[in-house]
């Protein structure tokens, strides 16, 4: 059977099912499932502790979990030691070997693999070309700039055909502009290359511009996976909504329909898992509020409640706003306007506006803990 | 320290005084005691010089001297090597006693180091009285001055390799695993060569020190000249005859070959601790 592309694309790449592991009594992952399709790029985001180390650590056989299986390409890894796995890491520290320079860290998997000279040669040099670094290719690793050392580090993951890259924390060394930079290379040379990869990473704007999807992790568990915009836009719980951007949130319930809190009625989707009577907590980004004078608010928004102005704070590309609002636990929210807002509707400290939302979301109205049994009941 | 930081309004006195003093206390410990050596060995001419060094007895000892304490450092450095590697590795009940164990011979006196051995090896020692009868002699030969040399000289490698196992970075070895490497691939391609500065130095101050040794060697060796005659028996035995041109002539020698190899130590430090 001829394989199109579509059917290429939406093959497994990796599959890690039911992982769990402990260091003594701590459950550092527990029974975690994804999969990377063919030349997708995941990203396991989380806070520190999270265990989205552990978990690379374990596709990679540098670690081995207690429960659950890693499937690469359709084949069990699981008891496979590191060397057998054929997988690509790319180390924080980038882990180039002091001794060897560009060539030859390059080159090392291929000597390993008894590969002759000649093909070594070839396939260096176009890894030296596809990544840039024809004019550092006798260098040492310490000669290096941090951006430089990365590409060899992938460079040196890409000869030998990895099963998957797995990027430790890739970024995290380099300074802010930098970073964005070296980013936007990655994910175009990933693009270009088609190898599946994971990232780590803690920080939720490399999460959004990296992944095809992004898996979110909170102490050990997995509480969401999905594209950015869903992941982003529809978060599964109070975790992911305040971990991946800003988030305000709000108590109130469901009554026929509609989510109430004092004056408060928002009519909420069709689809949304709540019933009539049960807590919930409303979740909206800062940039899905609108505020208006209470006599601007157009049809295009719900309106929340009434406010008041208590900040108003210039950053830039953009305005955050506190905005007290008009009930019994005068609540503040953060409202972030970008710059065709504030010139057209400017505001002032203390001034009466009316807010909308554009955007929300309903989730249920658990602890974090809890958030965890609900899913189990 | 930054030197150029003020700390006086005026003339700042400290520094000349600091070093003047550091130069008159080491001036009669140190740098007379040595520079006597090089005034006395060439004070009757160089031609007699030239003939007390180059006396049979003397050029025996020096080469028995180089002989055993190269061997010793060969073993010292491996077995330092394989010791670094499994301490700094593997974590096991008795782990810390150990690394304690093989730092023990730096601080036991030289002379016990050399007794004790003759306990063990000599004719009627633990060991030595099942070898005798086999016509086995290990006590007053070359062999038995490496042993000593070995025992005293034990943790020198040792201590110069293992930290930089500690220091080193488990990612380089992981790294290297998940390319694919087995753990001798990852020793011989990744590791060893980080440490080969710490492997150069641990050998010459175990060569340093083992030509230099003494109190275990006069012991072990029964200070045969022209047999077990190390460099140091020969010039405290020449010392006792009488002989102190000859003592000179070969104390010149040893003296010139520290410090050749605390030169090489010091000024190729640089490189030897780059990674």
């Amino acid at each position: 059977m001829l394989m199109t592309e579509t059917t290429e694309k939406n093959q497994i790449a990796v599959n890690v099912e039911g992982l769990s592991k402990k260091f003594g009594e701590t459950v550092v992952l527990e029974d975690i499932n994804f999969h990377v399709k063919e030349g997708e790029t995941i990203v396991l985001l989380g806070a520190s502790g999270s265990g989205k180390t552990t978990i690379l650590r374990i596709i990679a056989g540098l670690e081995t979990p207690d429960s659950g299986r890693v499937i690469l390409h359709s084949k069990d890894v699981t008891n496979l030691p590191a060397r057998e796995r054929g997988v690509g890491v790319i180390f924080q520290s980038y882990a180039l070997f002091p001794k060897m320079n560009v060539e030859h860290n390059i080159g090392y998997g291929l000597r390993l693999r008894g590969k002759a000279k000649a093909d070594i040669k070839e396939i260096v040099n176009g890894l030296i070309e596809l990544t840039g670094l024809e004019e550092h290719r006798k260098k040492s690793p310490s000669q290096l700039s941090g951006g430089q050392q990365q590409r060899v580090a992938i460079a040196r993951s890409l000869a030998y055909n990895p099963e998957v890259l797995l990027f430790d924390e890739p970024f995290g060394a380099l300074d802010a502009q930098i970073r964005t930079r070296l980013r936007r290379e990655i994910r175009a040379l990933l693009r270009e290359i088609k190898v599946p990869s994971i990232f780590i990473t803690h920080d939720q704007e490399e999460a959004l511009e990296l992944g095809d999807r992004i898996a979110v992790l909170n102490q050990g568990r997995l509480e969401q996976i999905g594209t950015p915009f869903d992941v982003y836009n529809k978060p599964a719980t109070e975790y992911v909504a305040t971990f991946l951007g800003a988030a305000n949130l709000l108590l109130g319930i469901i009554n026929d329909g509609k989510f109430e809190a004092e004056d408060i009625f928002l009519q909420i989707d069709a689809d949304a898992k709540v019933r009539d009577g049960q807590s919930v907590k409303l979740v909206f980004r800062p940039e899905d509020v609108f505020l208006r004078k209470p006599e601007n608010l157009t049809q295009n928004y719900q309106l929340l409640t009434d406010g008041f102005v208590e900040e108003v704070n210039f950053v830039g590309a953009f305005e955050r706003v506190v905005v007290r609002l008009n009930i019994s636990t005068r609540q503040p929210i953060i409202v972030t306007r970008p710059k065709t807002e504030t010139t057209a509707f400017p505001l002032e400290i203390g001034q009466k506006v009316s807010v909308g939302l554009v955007r929300f979301r309903i989730l249920p109205n658990y602890t974090l803990a809890s958030e965890r049994a609900s899913r189990v009941v | 320290m930054n030197e150029n930081v003020r700390h006086t309004r005026g003339f700042d006195l400290i520094k000349p005084l600091s070093i003047t003093t550091l130069l008159i206390v080491m001036l009669p410990l140190v740098l007379l005691p040595l520079a006597s050596i090089f005034i006395f060995g060439t004070s009757s001419g160089l031609a007699s010089f030239w003939r007390a060094l180059t006396a049979p007895e003397a050029i025996f000892a020096l080469q028995l001297s180089i002989v055993t304490s190269f061997w010793a450092t060969v073993f010292n450095v491996f077995f330092g090597l394989f010791a670094a590697y499994v301490l700094s590795k593997y974590n096991f009940w008795g782990r810390n006693a150990l690394i304690v164990t093989i730092s023990l011979p730096t601080a036991i006196p030289t002379a016990v180091a050399g007794f004790a051995l003759l306990l063990l090896w000599g004719p009627y020692g633990i060991l030595g009285r099942y070898l005798e009868p086999y016509g086995v002699h290990i006590m007053f030969t070359a062999a038995a001055i490496i042993l000593a040399n070995i025992f005293v000289t034990f943790p020198l490698a040792f201590g110069v390799i293992k930290p930089v196992f500690d220091t080193m970075n488990q990612s380089l070895e992981e790294a290297s695993a998940t390319m694919g490497a087995t753990r001798w691939q990852t020793f011989w391609h990744v590791t060893l060569p980080s440490l080969r500065g710490a492997i150069l130095s641990g050998a010459l101050l175990t060569f340093a020190r083992s030509v230099g040794e003494f109190g275990s060697t006069i012991l072990v060796s029964g200070n045969l000249a022209g047999r077990t005659q190390t460099a140091p028996l020969y010039i405290f035995a020449k010392f006792n005859e009488g002989q102190v041109e000859a003592a000179n002539a070969i104390a010149i020698v040893l003296a010139l070959f520290s410090f050749v190899i605390f030169s090489v130590l010091f000024f190729a430090r640089d490189w030897l601790e780059a990674e």
